[in-house]
């Protein structure tokens, strides 16, 4: 293997890694407030389709991808809602927004497309790509910082390790979980833009490909750490690459086996991540 | 649970509050310290008032100076100051004789040093009274005079301390004013001097400590036999018999085999040797939440939990009507307090739960019952419910296998002792004839 083909397969790897990296970052973020966040798939999808659809309409890719991001953070604001305030069990209430996501993203093509499968093609931020790819493995760091550093990344462990203990230090659990929530929906947004809109420049179903639980993946592998999580995404982001570069030079190897590649990887890694990582305390349990 | 409770702490004063477990004195606490709200009546704090909790309120994987700073940190910029934070944490510790590394994980830190850091949290918050709920519960005879020291520096420098306690012993021996509490009310308040502790001890049970039965001497048929017994890892050649209307106390440190024999004859463990034991057993286990009850569950479910057969009157389903009536009889003959019966297990206090569990195991009368540590950190009034029970069971003619840690109670019930060391016996006692000094010789031999 020559130079050039190991950095073209690293460069690779990072931008199929990137979309994965904000959604796991997100995934921290929620995770480490105390709730459980499997609605990172549909909150992918609802950014990467909101951003298509606005960016056909406006014809500005950036509102586009600022209306991605937004939308994003609406969904998880909704599922933090209904996991605070109305107290539902957090995984049922993120398969439903999964669910909602998908089948609406789907129901919208066709509403105003008149076209299943696939937007036309809208204004896109290619140029925007590696910048993305950046911001990313820099936002997992400033992250990483926060947590450990900052008052507001202080409480929001404690709010996901025993909410009782931080409101009895006089922080609102549920105001931290809520805001938590919205800002890993942003997150997953973000990378659900940078699929439709940074990559491509159209939004088709299935294109998130469960690139969410991916990212939930590597979250808890991780070790619900973002710089963890980071890594981890970044090593999926390789393995997606690999299936690409080496598609169609094996002959005996079916594609199909090529093209899960990433997913059986992820199955190992929970597989063997079950059991020896420990997720934040009070992750998962309504609160008060 | 409270009703028409009037309280005041005065700065500079420590005040106990006692009663048994169910009496309310956690409620009032919670109430005081604003964790939850009365539904009439007022409450005047001058100045903040801090809550020590009985189950520490800590996050275990924060560090120490995480907990004491989290809501108020010390900032420089967006950031913690982090030397600040841990300055502060040895500063407070050195005023308080509260000596804990800041940078520790609360997670890793034996009890005695969890209660020195929720101390620390509370007192990082300038509180004008500090309530103490159970603060010695799980702490060793040398950690609790270290804790009345503390508060002692605490009442010095003005802060008035409200200790809620069941053990006498520390009131007469720390506190200047005792208010007890039973069934909800205020029954007696009184300066500690002016009060003895008979009094006290009547007035949180509403009458006298009941009275437990007397040792009739026993010669019954022998209705358990171990002969040999092996299990991997914790017993060896280990044989003993029990007979009927026999109290045998095992005495030993614990993790020395208590665990393994009274699992083998439970049947909850695989072992080598022989057990020739009655079908019809009742065991009181060694953990209540974990081996003995459902909190979540209503007493109606719980006392049913083993005895389903016994509810359903041998048929193939539950008789609800007949559950409930079993129910209710436990709840009568062994003083659970409870408001209902469907009632979730775990809005009982402590003790009230366990008299349920030695209920469950008494009331169908089995010929066999292992008892182990029956009264561990229950109140007197429920220890003495736990002991009469037992007692009169032996008198009703069951062998009981009976492990406990407190010495005190193995003489008081046993009639027979074996001290168990490193999974073999190493000794035994009879006719009551028990030497305390022996014994525990015995039990720390190899």
């Amino acid at each position: 293997m020559t130079l050039s083909l190991v950095l073209s397969l690293l460069a690779l790897a990072l931008v199929r890694g990137t979309p994965i990296l904000l959604a796991s970052l997100g995934g921290v973020l929620s995770e480490r407030a105390g709730i459980v966040n499997i609605a990172l798939e549909g909150e992918m999808t609802a950014g990467a389709f909101a951003a298509a659809l606005i960016s056909f309409f406006t014809r500005d890719p950036w509102i586009g991808a600022i209306g991605g991001v937004a939308v994003g953070a609406a969904v998880g604001f909704v599922l933090g809602f209904a996991a605070t305030r109305w107290r539902v069990d957090q995984i049922v209430a993120g398969m439903g927004i999964n669910l909602i996501c998908t089948g609406g993203a789907a129901f919208g093509l066709i509403f105003v497309f008149n076209q299943a499968g696939v937007t036309p093609q809208v204004p896109a931020i290619n140029q925007a790509l590696w910048p993305l790819v950046i911001l990313g493995i820099l936002l997992a760091a400033v992250l990483q910082w926060a947590l450990s550093r900052t008052p507001i990344g202080l409480r929001l462990r404690a709010c996901g390790e025993n909410p009782h203990a931080a409101r009895a230090a006089g922080i609102d659990p549920l105001a931290v979980r809520l805001a938590a929530s919205a800002i890993a929906g942003a997150l997953a947004g973000l990378g659900g833009v940078f699929l439709a809109l940074g990559e491509l420049n159209l939004y088709s179903d299935g294109m998130i490909a469960g690139r969410g639980f991916i990212a939930l993946a590597a979250v808890i592998f991780g070790r619900w750490t973002p710089l963890g999580a980071a890594g981890v995404a970044l090593i999926f982001g390789l393995l997606e690459a690999l299936q690409f570069a080496l598609q169609g030079n094996i002959a005996w190897l079916p594609s199909d086996f090529l093209q899960a590649l990433p997913y059986i990887a992820a199955l190992i890694a929970l597989l063997g991540a079950s059991g020896r990582y420990r997720p934040p305390a009070a992750e998962g349990k309504p609160y008060p | 649970m409270l009703d028409a409770v009037d309280l005041t702490c005065e700065a500079g004063e420590i005040h106990a509050l006692v009663g048994e477990n169910g009496a309310g004195k956690s409620t009032l606490a919670a109430i005081a310290a604003g964790e939850l709200s009365a539904d009439t009546g007022e409450i005047e704090r001058n100045g903040r008032i801090g809550l020590v909790h009985q189950h520490f309120a800590l996050i275990d994987r924060l560090c120490v100076w995480e907990n004491v700073v989290l809501g108020r940190e010390p900032r420089r910029l967006a950031t913690i100051d982090r030397g600040a934070a841990r300055a502060f944490v040895r500063d407070l510790g050195e005023r308080y004789g509260l000596d804990v590394d800041p940078d520790a994980l609360v997670e890793d830190l034996p009890v005695g040093i969890r209660q020195r850091v929720e101390l620390l949290r509370e007192l990082a918050r300038d509180p004008s009274i500090l309530i103490l709920d159970e603060p010695t519960a799980a702490l060793s005879p040398g950690e609790v005079e270290r804790l009345f020291s503390t508060v002692a520096r605490l009442t010095q420098n003005g802060v008035g301390a409200l200790v809620i306690t069941h053990k006498l012993d520390e009131v007469f021996a720390h506190a200047e004013r005792v208010t007890v509490l039973r069934r909800g009310r205020v029954v007696e308040r009184r300066p500690v001097a002016e009060i003895t502790r008979d009094q006290v001890a009547r007035a949180m049970i509403g009458g006298d400590i009941p009275s437990i039965p007397s040792h009739q001497p026993t010669n019954g048929a022998v209705v358990v036999r171990v002969e040999d017994l092996a299990v991997p890892g914790a017993i060896e050649h280990l044989s003993l018999h029990i007979a009927a209307g026999e109290i045998l106390g095992v005495a030993g440190v614990e993790g020395n085999g208590q665990s393994a024999l009274a699992d083998a004859l439970a049947g909850l463990t695989p072992f080598r040797g022989t057990i020739d034991r009655p079908a019809a057993i009742g065991i009181i286990p060694q953990d209540r939440l974990l081996e003995a009850v459902i909190p979540a569950w209503s007493l109606v479910e719980n006392a049913m939990l083993g005895r389903e057969r016994a509810a359903g009157n041998g048929s193939w389903r539950i008789d609800r009507a007949a559950a409930r009536a079993q129910c209710t009889a436990i709840v009568e003959r062994f003083d659970v307090r409870t408001e209902s019966i469907d009632a979730p297990l775990a809005t009982l206090s402590g003790g009230n739960q366990q008299k349920l569990v030695v209920g469950r195991a008494l009331i169908d009368n089995p010929a066999f019952v292992i008892a182990y540590n029956p009264t561990r950190g229950i109140d007197i009034g429920a220890t003495a419910t736990v002991h009469g029970e037992l007692l009169a069971a032996r008198n009703r003619g069951a062998a009981i296998l009976l492990v406990s840690f407190e010495l005190d109670e193995l003489f008081a019930l046993s009639d027979r002792i074996v001290v168990i060391a490193r999974g073999a016996l190493r000794g035994e006692f009879t006719d009551r004839h028990f030497d305390r000094d022996a014994i525990g010789r015995l039990m720390v031999s190899a």
